[in-house]
C-alpha cells in the first residue's frame, strides 16, 4: 500500500466515523478491555444486541473499544449521536443497558443515574 | 392478534379539561384511516401526571412520554412513531434534570485531571478495527519517518524529548536506541517487553487490549531507526485478550501492508513474532526474557554486555517497554519538543498509572508528570472509601516501598518519588488505608519475590528466604527485636549482592516499611500487637483489638445472644468500668473494623452494651471491697474516667485508693465536659457509686498542690490524670473581647449548675470536634436565638462524631464550613465576627486536605457570644514544675509503664494522651493499675477468670444474610431542644439480643499468642 493510500483510507473512515453520512444516527461503544468482561461487559453487549433487534432499531451501530480507565466503574459505555456530547455510562448491567435504549436511544432522554462523563 | 403498540392517553380530570378526549378520538379516526387499529391498542387511563402538561399520551413498550398534545400532532406521531418506529422528538418530555446532569458531570475530577495522550484511542476506537486507528492518524508516524526522516533525525526528536523508559528503570530512550543504531552487526533485533509481572501494574494490558497498533507501529519505526528487519513481542500468557488482539492486530497490519515485506512500498521490510511467557516475574527482567525468547531458561545474566551490544541471539537488541513504544508515535508527529514541554523538570510528558487498592475510584490514569500524589489519590482516586483513614500508598510493586500521608504534596516524578524511598517502576499505586498491616504487606511482597527468584544466585535464592521466615514468625507473635535488626541487615545485603533487578528490589518493601512504619513492627514484636487487625493469631476479633480497654466484645455479644446480661456486664467490667456511659458517648472504635462491616453492616456493639449496663444499674450489680488487702497506699489525682478506673482496676488487685478530686463532683469531663441530653447526670452518678462501693476512697473539694504534699501523706505511688480542661486559644484580634469564651468552660459552667438564659441571643462556636457540637446544642437548649457553628474545613472532616452532626443540624443549628474567623469585633463585648471563607490547597503532614484563605471571601457574623472548641490542654500548676512535659503542655510518660520522670508517680487519661476519649482514658487507667501492681513489686496480674468460650444455642445460619443493623430510636427534635432530656433512646431488649446474634464470631476457636505466652509464664510489656 502506498502512503497516499493510507490517506484515503483515514478520510473514509474518518467520514464514516463521524456519522454524517448518516449510515447510524446513534453509536454504542462498549469497553471491551479485560477489566470490562470481568465486570460483565459480554453480556451487556448481549442485552444491547438483542433489545435492539426487539425494537428493530436500523439505525444504531454497536461495537467495542478498549479500556477507558475507570475500572471501578465497569462495564463502562459510551453513546455517541452526531452534534451532540457523548455520554460515558458506568456500571451498565444488562437491565440498565435495557434502559439506556429504551430511553436514551429511543427517546431522547439521559439516563441520569447511570452518567459518570460527559464528553465534548 | 396481540397489539404491537399500546397507548395510553390520560382521561384524568385535568387532561380532560385539555380535550385529551377529543384528541384520543380524533387519534382512533386516523387510526382506522391508516389501518393500524388491529396494530395499536389505545387505552384511557387515570391522572398520569404531570397535569400541567396536558393532554399526556404514553406509548409503550418504549414508554415514550409526549405531553402537550394538539390534534394536528396526530398524523406526524402516527406516520413517524407508529409506522416508522420514531417517536417525534419535539413532543416527547425531556427530563430537566438531565441538562443539568449533563453539566455537573463534564467536570468530575477522575477525568478532568488526567491528560491523555497514549491512552487517547483507548475507549474510542475499535481494537480489531485497524482501519478506526488509521482513521485517528494511526500510522502517519511510520509514513512521516519513512518518507521525511533519517534514523538520525528520528533519534535527534527522540533524545530532544527526554523519554525515559517506562518499564520502571526509566533509561533515556533516545540514548538507547543510538547505541542500538551504533552497534556493529547488519542482524538486529527489536524487542517489545509486555511481561508486566508486577502484583498491581496493568497499564501495559489496557494498551495491548485498546491500542495495540500503537505499540506496532513504534516497534516498527524502531526497526527502521536501528536497522533491524525482526521484532518480538514477548507478552506473558496470563494476558489472553491482549494476545488475541495483538495476533488479529498484526494480521491487519500485514494485509494492509504496512508490517512485513515491502512496508509502505519503500523496500523495507519489518514483521513480528510473538512470544508468549511462561509465568515467571523474572522473565520480566531484560536478560531473562531474552534467555526466554531463545528457548532457554528465564534467568538473567550479568550486564554488561548490554542487549544493546549483544542481545537475543547474541544480536544488537532494543528492548523497550509496551507504554514506551506506544509513546513514540506522538513524539515523531508532535516533536521531541512537545513532549519536553509537558511534565516537570527531571520527568517528561505523561504517564499512566494503574490506581488500586482502598480508594474509590479504581482504574487506569494518565497524568502530565508533575500532579501531586494527594491529587491524584483524592481528586483523580476520589479518596479512601467507607470514610477510612488514608495510611500510605504502595508504589512500584515488590520492587517499590510506601509513600506516607507526608508526601501527598510531592508531584508525581522520577527524583522525586526516588527521594521517599519508593519508585515509580512498574506505575503500579496501591492505596493502603487503616486496615493494612504493613508488617503484613512486606510478608506479601517477600513471599511473592522468594517464590519468583530463580535461584541462581545465592543472595536473592537464600536471603529472600530467610527474610520471609522472619516476618512470617513476627506475624505470628513470635519475633523478636533482634530479628528486627536482621531484617534490616540481611535486606541491605541482598540489595547490594544480587545479580539482577529482582534481588535488588526485593527487600524494599520491607526495608521502606521499617522507615516509614517502625511503631507496627515493634507493636508486633514486643507487644504481639496488630492495631490494624490483620495478623489473625495476635488478636480474639478486630473489635476487641481496636478498643483502646480492650473489652473482650465477641465474650459479652455471645452472652447476650443467650439472654446472659449479667454474664455480659460482668465480661465488659473485667476491662471497663463505664459501661452505660460508654454505651452513650464513645465513638465505638470497635465498630470501625467490624467484621460484619464487610458483609453488610457493623454491629451496632455500643447499642447492645447499652442494655446490659443499664440492666446492670437498675439491678444494683455490686463490687465488693477487696478482702486481702495490699498494705500499699496508693493516691489518684482526678476522679475522671482514667482516675476512677484506675482506682477500681487498683481495688480489683487489693488496694484501697484515694482519689482526690478539686471539684465538688467527681466524673471530670463525663460530668463538666459532656451535656445531660448525651450523658444523663444520674447514670453518671450510679456508674461513679458502683466504682466508691468497689472500694475506693473519694474525696471532693479536695484540690492537691504539690507531689511533696502526697508523699508527706505516706502515699507509695501516685496517679495522676487531671484531665486537659484548659480552653486552647485563637490568638486573633478581640479574643479578649467580653462574650468571647472557651467551649469547655461555657460547658463547665453550665454542667455545674450555673443558671444561664441565652434567650434572645445569638451564640457562634469555632470548631468541628465533640466540644463544638455539645458547647452549640448546649446553647440551644438554653434558648439562644440563632446558634451557628464556624469550621475551618468541610463537614467530612469535621472530627464529632457522625451521629452527632447529623442530630445537630437537625435541630437547626447553622453550618458555615470552609468558614475561620479573622477576628472578634466590637467596643467592650463581641458584636460581629469577621471570618473568610476558605479552600483547600495541598495536604497536611496528616494527610487531611490544608485550607487556606480565599482571597476576597471576607464576610461578616453578628453575634452576641463566641464559643472557641479548639481543643484543651492539661492545666498542671503545682505539678507543672515537677514533672517533665511535652511541647504541648501534656505530660512525659513510659510508654510501657505509663512512669513520669519522678519515679512512682504514674500518669494518664488527656493528661497525657492529650483531648482523647473516655475509653481512651478508661485502658490508660486500667494498665496504670497493672504497672503500679508492678512497680510495687507485685505480679501486675487480675484474678479475672480465664477466658473461656461461651456456647450459643441460636441458629447462627439464620444470621448470614443482609440484616441492616438495629438503629436507635431519637427523641422527636421539637421536643428534644427545649430541654435536657435525653435525645438517644437505645434499642430495645429484644432487638439487642437479635443484633448480637450479627456478631460473627471473629474470636472463634482462637488462642491468641499473648494467652500462650502468660501460660508460659513469659511477661510480656504493657506497652501499645
Amino acid at each position: 500500500m502506498k502512503l497516499e493510500e493510507l490517506r484515503k483510507i483515514r478520510e473514509r473512515v474518518q467520514q464514516e466515523l463521524s456519522l454524517r453520512e448518516g449510515k447510524a444516527r446513534i453509536k454504542i461503544i462498549i469497553g471491551m478491555g479485560t477489566s470490562g468482561i470481568a465486570a460483565g461487559a459480554r453480556e451487556t453487549l448481549r442485552a444491547f444486541l438483542s433489545e435492539i433487534e426487539n425494537r428493530n432499531l436500523t439505525d444504531v451501530l454497536v461495537t467495542q473499544t478498549g479500556e477507558k480507565g475507570l475500572a471501578s466503574q465497569e462495564p463502562v459505555v459510551i453513546v455517541e449521536e452526531s452534534g451532540k456530547p457523548g455520554i460515558v455510562y458506568g456500571m451498565v448491567t444488562p437491565e440498565v443497558a435495557k434502559r439506556i435504549v429504551a430511553e436514551h436511544i429511543v427517546n431522547g432522554v439521559v439516563v441520569s443515574e447511570y452518567v459518570i462523563q460527559v464528553e465534548d | 392478534m396481540r397489539k404491537r403498540l399500546d397507548v395510553l392517553i390520560c382521561t384524568g380530570a385535568n387532561c380532560l379539561s385539555s380535550r385529551s378526549l377529543e384528541f384520543k378520538k380524533k387519534l382512533e379516526e386516523e387510526l382506522e384511516r391508516r389501518q393500524l387499529q388491529e396494530e395499536v391498542n389505545i387505552v384511557g387511563t387515570g391522572c398520569m401526571g404531570p397535569c400541567q402538561l396536558g393532554p399526556v399520551m404514553i406509548v409503550y413498550p418504549e414508554g415514550s412520554f409526549y405531553v402537550k398534545l394538539k390534534d394536528e400532532d396526530i398524523p406526524q406521531i402516527v406516520e413517524e412513531h407508529f409506522l416508522k418506529g420514531r417517536p417525534v422528538k419535539r413532543l416527547l418530555w425531556t427530563a430537566p434534570e438531565a441538562a443539568k446532569i449533563v453539566e455537573e458531570k463534564k467536570k468530575i475530577p477522575f477525568f478532568e485531571k488526567q491528560e491523555k495522550v497514549v491512552l487517547k484511542n483507548c475507549g474510542r476506537i475499535d481494537p480489531e478495527n485497524i482501519e478506526e486507528y488509521i482513521a485517528y492518524g494511526g500510522y502517519e508516524a511510520l509514513a512521516k519517518v519513512m518518507s521525511e526522516m533519517t534514523p538520525e533525525k528520528v533519534i535527534e526528536e527522540l533524545i530532544k524529548s527526554k523519554l525515559v523508559g517506562r518499564g520502571g528503570a526509566g533509561f533515556p530512550t533516545g540514548l538507547k536506541w543510538k547505541f542500538t543504531r551504533e552497534a556493529k552487526g547488519d542482524e538486529k533485533y527489536v524487542v517489545c517487553n509486555a511481561d508486566e509481572g508486577d502484583p498491581g501494574a496493568f497499564k501495559d494490558r489496557a494498551i495491548l487490549e485498546g491500542d495495540p497498533h500503537a505499540v506496532i507501529e513504534g516497534m516498527i519505526i524502531a526497526g527502521y531507526t536501528i536497522g533491524a528487519h525482526n521484532g518480538y513481542i514477548y507478552i506473558r500468557a496470563e494476558y489472553p485478550l491482549a494476545i488475541k488482539r495483538l495476533e488479529i492486530a498484526l494480521e491487519q497490519a500485514r494485509k494492509y501492508g504496512l508490517l512485513g515485506k515491502n512496508i509502505l512500498e519503500t523496500g523495507f521490510n519489518f514483521d513480528i513474532e510473538l512470544r508468549m511467557g511462561a509465568g515467571a516475574f523474572v522473565a520480566g527482567e531484560e536478560t531473562a526474557l531474552l534467555s526466554s525468547i531463545e528457548g532457554k531458561r528465564g534467568m538473567p545474566r550479568f550486564k554488561p554486555p548490554y542487549p544493546a551490544q549483544k542481545g537475543v541471539w547474541g544480536k544488537p537488541t532494543l528492548i523497550n517497554n509496551v507504554e514506551t513504544l506506544a509513546n513514540i508515535r506522538h513524539i515523531i508527529l508532535n516533536g521531541g519538543e512537545w513532549f519536553a514541554s509537558i511534565g516537570t523538570e527531571n520527568s517528561k510528558g505523561t504517564k499512566l498509572f494503574a490506581l488500586s487498592g482502598k480508594v474509590n475510584n479504581t482504574g487506569l490514569i494518565e497524568v502530565p508528570f508533575g500532579l501531586t500524589l494527594g491529587e491524584v489519590i483524592f481528586d483523580i482516586g476520589g479518596g479512601i472509601p467507607k470514610g477510612k483513614k488514608f495510611k500510605a500508598i504502595q508504589m512500584g510493586g515488590p520492587s517499590g516501598g510506601y509513600i506516607t500521608s507526608e508526601f501527598l504534596n510531592l508531584p508525581v516524578d522520577y527524583k522525586e518519588i526516588e527521594k521517599t524511598g519508593s519508585i515509580i517502576g512498574s506505575a503500579g499505586m496501591i492505596v493502603l488505608d487503616e486496615d493494612n498491616c504493613m508488617v503484613n504487606m512486606a510478608k506479601f511482597f517477600v513471599e511473592f519475590t522468594m517464590s519468583e527468584s530463580c535461584g541462581q544466585c545465592t543472595p536473592c535464592r537464600v536471603g529472600l528466604k530467610q527474610m520471609y521466615g522472619i516476618l512470617d514468625r513476627i506475624t505470628n507473635g513470635q519475633g523478636t527485636l533482634d530479628d528486627l535488626t536482621l531484617l534490616e541487615k540481611l535486606g541491605k545485603q541482598i540489595k547490594s549482592s544480587s545479580m539482577c533487578g529482582l534481588g535488588q528490589t526485593a527487600p524494599n518493601p520491607v526495608l521502606t516499611g521499617l522507615k516509614y512504619f517502625p511503631e507496627e513492627f515493634l507493636e508486633h514484636v514486643l507487644y504481639k500487637k496488630c492495631r490494624a487487625g490483620v495478623c489473625a493469631s495476635l488478636f480474639y476479633a478486630p473489635c476487641t483489638n481496636a478498643c483502646p480497654a480492650g473489652v473482650d466484645v465477641p465474650r459479652y455479644l455471645a452472652h447476650m445472644t443467650e439472654g446472659g446480661l449479667k454474664e455480659a456486664f460482668l465480661v465488659h467490667m473485667e476491662n471497663n468500668p463505664f459501661p452505660s456511659v460508654c454505651a452513650r458517648v464513645c465513638p465505638a472504635f470497635c465498630e470501625r473494623p467490624c467484621e460484619r462491616g464487610k458483609f453488610d453492616e457493623p454491629i451496632a456493639i455500643r447499642e447492645v452494651k447499652r442494655l446490659f449496663a443499664d440492666w446492670a444499674m437498675e439491678n444494683d450489680v455490686e463490687f465488693n471491697p477487696p478482702l486481702e488487702l495490699r498494705k500499699e497506699k496508693v493516691a489518684i489525682v482526678g476522679a475522671g474516667p482514667a482516675g476512677l478506673s484506675c482506682a477500681y482496676f487498683l481495688t480489683r488487685l487489693g488496694y484501697r485508693p484515694v482519689v482526690f478530686e478539686s471539684l465538688p463532683v467527681p466524673g471530670g469531663m463525663m460530668r463538666v465536659g459532656i451535656p445531660d441530653y448525651r450523658l444523663p447526670k444520674d447514670v453518671l452518678n450510679e456508674e461513679i457509686a458502683r466504682i466508691v462501693e468497689s472500694g475506693v476512697e473519694l474525696r471532693l473539694n479536695s484540690p492537691v498542690s504539690s507531689l511533696q504534699e502526697l508523699k508527706e501523706m505516706g502515699f507509695d505511688a501516685v496517679f495522676i490524670s487531671v484531665g486537659a480542661h484548659r480552653s486552647e486559644k485563637l490568638n486573633v484580634k478581640g479574643e479578649e473581647l467580653e462574650g468571647v469564651t472557651g467551649g469547655i468552660d461555657f460547658l463547665r459552667e453550665v454542667n455545674l449548675g450555673k443558671k444561664m438564659d441565652l434567650k434572645g441571643k445569638r451564640v457562634a462556636v469555632v470548631g468541628g470536634g465533640s466540644t463544638a457540637m455539645d458547647a452549640a446544642r448546649t446553647a440551644l437548649r438554653l434558648k439562644a436565638s440563632e446558634v451557628s457553628v464556624i469550621y475551618r474545613r468541610s463537614r467530612e472532616e469535621m472530627p464529632a462524631q457522625a451521629a452527632e452532626v447529623e442530630e445537630a443540624i437537625e435541630e437547626g443549628i447553622k453550618f458555615y464550613f470552609l468558614t475561620n474567623p479573622v477576628e472578634f469585633a466590637g467596643s467592650t463585648r463581641v458584636e460581629k465576627i469577621k471570618c473568610v471563607q476558605m479552600e483547600f490547597q495541598g495536604f497536611d503532614k496528616s494527610g487531611r486536605r490544608r485550607p487556606v484563605p480565599k482571597e476576597g471571601t471576607e464576610f461578616e457574623i453578628e453575634t452576641d457570644f463566641v464559643l472557641l472548641c479548639l481543643g484543651q490542654r492539661p492545666e498542671l500548676s503545682g505539678f507543672a514544675e515537677e514533672l517533665e512535659t511535652n511541647k504541648d503542655g501534656t505530660i512525659k510518660v513510659d510508654k510501657d509503664t505509663l512512669e513520669t520522670s519522678l519515679t512512682g508517680v504514674f500518669a494518664g487519661g488527656d493528661a497525657v494522651l492529650g483531648p482523647a476519649t473516655v475509653v481512651e482514658a478508661v485502658g490508660q487507667g486500667r494498665k496504670a493499675a497493672l504497672s503500679i501492681d508492678r512497680y510495687l513489686g507485685y505480679e501486675g496480674k487480675f484474678p479475672f477468670p480465664r477466658r473461656e468460650v461461651v456456647e450459643t444455642s441460636f441458629n447462627e445460619e439464620e444470621y448470614l444474610k443482609v440484616i441492616p443493623r438495629k438503629t436507635p430510636a431519637l427523641e422527636m427534635v421539637e421536643e428534644r431542644i427545649k430541654s435536657f432530656i435525653e435525645v438517644n433512646k437505645g434499642i430495645l431488649l429484644q432487638e439487642a439480643l437479635e443484633e448480637s446474634k450479627r456478631c460473627l464470631k471473629c474470636d472463634r476457636g482462637k488462642e491468641v499468642v499473648s494467652e500462650k505466652l502468660e501460660k508460659e509464664k513469659v511477661r510480656i510489656p504493657l506497652g501499645g
